[in-house]
């Protein structure tokens, strides 16, 4: 699964014509797609787990959270470093960028939440309940982002829509948003086995998944 | 087990089956079944610790348990509104305001069950030998004075099931039979109660009525 | 219905026995809102430019500083569990008390804005307009705040964790709030600002009492 990212990114720059500074598209947009799906993902999996009490969605959820937030991090600082030489400056008050950053404050809360509690079931429902107030207000934050930037007209210099994209940058764009996907699902398998692993500790099967492989 | 609501069912007020509950890392109880009939006294027993808070806690929804269902009157109690509506739970905390009179608290509770009867809250002040600091400040009572307020609560409104946590720490000697005065006239009309408490309740009047359930013992 | 009553009365009664708690986050949104002109060059016109936009954040902070108190002494002395045991209405009784908590902050907060208004030299149709957006717009706060201070009732020290958790929701209706002032002050119509607060302040109005009692549920144990 790894390699199916690691292929993207090393094959993606080959396509390329234009300035080396425009590459970062490749890393830029998969994360910024990624952190928005992520925190739907991160929401659904709450919604079922105060739902139906599942406990696999809990540990979904949370594993998601540091995910998510190191994705929209890394849109972020990319886009910061995509800006400087585009736009002539490392950051300007444009509705995406605000809206991605918001989304970051949102990830840090939910994390925040669910380390503030000692017990681990009041932990988890305490997260699920922000992920599902959060996602109410995401789109209204948005939508008020969005807003508010078009009365500051005079500072987006982001056209709308951008320039066209060619079909041969477009593949590796989706083959990168493949691998970014990918990776966010192998990562996010590996954390929540881990996770599933500590809180089930106690258990019998834990134990015998233990002795199994000290014994090889 | 699948088996119709009888008869037997029905006197049963308060089933517990088969419940367990973890706190953190420890396992506190399993596996445990009890049973609670109308104008029957339950007395949990066990050390700190073993988990008798956590098993109110639980009969009341105010925790889940890990496993197990809390039956009221052979239907599970955590969905049933009616539950709600005839158990009354006194915990450690009294659970009354300090900013309020004595008689102001009496009265929030009497007003969310949609009556307003002021004799009916003098009479409580009057059974507990409080009328005379009824528009004190509850900061201004003693300890023990706060937990006789407590429990004038449960003559304000009308509930089957008393469900009491410790009812007979840090009050004196008059406040002690007057509360098993309570208890015996709730029982001798047919309500039932589930007590906590850490020794054997031997020398009370309430013993007639009572029937002990060891929760260490219990436990599987 | 009278649920909604009993706890918004009781509330009130409450609040006004214990007045220090009372005053406290007004008295922090004054210092808060006129701390600006010290800090701001003394001759210029800016305070009048940016003198709204300070009331809102004023008043945010403020709101901010009074939720941590919202829930916690019910929690300590046992009343907020008899709530949940007991309530089969939890969602009217907890929207009753939020109401309540909101007519001793956001409410009075609205009610001195023109008041600071005026020593920012700000114009009498802005002030305004000013008015009847904190009107609009600080429910939705209390509202939405409630929720971050039900989540963190237990913990110990929950009132940075509010702050972490709830500022960023509050930003919609800071924008719309402030941006009303903006496009006020430019000569523009308000009216979609007002209907978009007015419609923030539905949605919380009907969505956050249920997540406000879910939150107490899943905390309290």
């Amino acid at each position: 699964m790894i390699s199916g990212a690691y292929l993207g990114l090393f094959q993606a720059p080959a396509d390329y014509q234009q300035g080396d500074s425009f590459r970062i598209i490749y890393v830029h947009v998969p994360a910024a797609w990624l952190s928005l799906m992520v925190y739907v993902i991160m929401a659904v999996a709450a919604a079922i787990g105060m739902i139906w009490r599942m406990k696999m969605a809990f540990v979904v959820a949370i594993c998601s959270a540091p995910l998510g937030a190191v994705f929209t991090a890394l849109a972020l600082i990319t886009g910061a470093i995509w800006g400087k030489p585009i736009w002539g400056t490392w950051w300007t008050w444009d509705a995406r960028l605000t809206s991605e950053l918001i989304l970051f404050f949102l990830y840090f809360g939910v994390m925040a939440t669910y380390h503030a509690f000692d017990d681990r079931k009041t932990a988890e429902k305490a997260m699920a309940m922000l992920c599902i107030v959060g996602v109410v207000i995401v789109p209204i934050i948005h939508y008020s982002v969005e807003w508010w930037s078009s009365l500051h007209q005079g500072a987006t210099i982001f056209a709308e829509g951008g320039p066209r994209m060619p079909a041969d940058m477009l593949t590796p764009l989706l083959l990168m948003i493949g691998g970014f996907m990918f990776f966010y699902g192998y990562a996010l398998f590996i954390t929540c086995q881990t996770m599933v692993l500590k809180n089930e500790r106690k258990s019998r099967w834990v134990r015998e998944v233990i002795s199994r492989n000290h014994s090889r | 087990m699948n088996r119709d609501i009888t008869n037997d069912d029905r006197s049963k007020l308060l089933t517990l089956e088969n419940l367990s509950c973890t706190q953190g890392e420890n396992l506190l109880f399993q596996g445990l079944d009890l049973c609670l009939r109308s104008g029957e006294c339950l007395h949990l027993r066990g050390p700190n610790g073993s988990g008798k808070t956590s098993l109110l806690r639980i009969v009341c929804g105010l925790m889940s348990s890990d496993s197990g269902k809390v039956l009221w009157q052979g239907r599970p109690a955590t969905s049933d509104t009616e539950f709600a509506t005839q158990c009354f739970y006194l915990a450690h905390k009294d659970a009354l305001k300090s900013e309020l009179s004595a008689i102001e608290n009496l009265r929030f509770i009497q007003a969310l069950e949609g009556n307003i009867d002021e004799d009916a809250l003098d009479d409580a002040l009057d059974k507990m030998r409080l009328l005379s600091c009824a528009d004190l400040p509850v900061q201004a009572l003693s300890f023990g004075q706060r937990r006789r307020l407590a429990f004038a609560k449960l003559l304000v409104i009308e509930r089957r099931l008393w469900i009491l946590d410790e009812p007979f720490t840090g009050i004196d000697k008059e406040g002690k039979v007057l509360i098993e005065q309570l208890c015996i006239d709730h029982l001798e009309k047919l309500g039932s109660i589930l007590l906590t408490h850490h020794q054997k309740l031997d020398s009370t009047p309430l013993k007639a009525y009572l029937q002990e359930y060891d929760i260490l013992k219990a436990s599987k | 219905m009278s649920t909604f009553k009993i706890y918004f009365a009781r509330e009130w009664q409450l609040m006004f026995r214990n007045t220090g708690a009372l005053i406290q986050p007004l008295v922090f949104f004054i210092i808060i809102a006129l701390l600006f002109p010290f800090s701001l060059p003394a001759e210029s016109n800016l305070l009048q430019q940016i003198g709204g936009g300070i009331i809102w954040v004023s008043a945010v902070l403020a709101t901010l500083l009074s939720l941590e108190s919202m829930f916690h002494a019910d929690y300590q002395d046992g009343t907020l569990e008899q709530t949940l045991i007991h309530h089969r209405s939890l969602t009217l009784a907890m929207l009753g008390k939020v109401m309540a908590h909101w007519t001793a902050t956001g409410l009075v907060l609205s009610l001195i804005s023109p008041v600071l208004c005026v020593t920012f030299n700000i114009p009498a149709d802005q002030i305004w307009v000013l008015f009847v957006g904190l009107l609009l717009g600080t429910p939705s706060l209390t509202l939405i705040g409630a929720i971050g201070a039900a989540l963190t009732v237990t913990l110990r020290r929950g009132g940075v964790l509010i702050a972490v958790i709830i500022l960023p929701l509050y930003i919609p209706v800071l924008i719309f709030g402030a941006g009303m002032l903006t496009q006020s002050y430019q000569g523009l119509e308000v009216t979609s600002q007002i209907y978009a607060l007015a419609a923030i302040f539905a949605m919380s109005l009907t969505l956050a009492p249920l997540a406000i009692s879910a939150s107490l549920r899943a905390t309290i144990k």
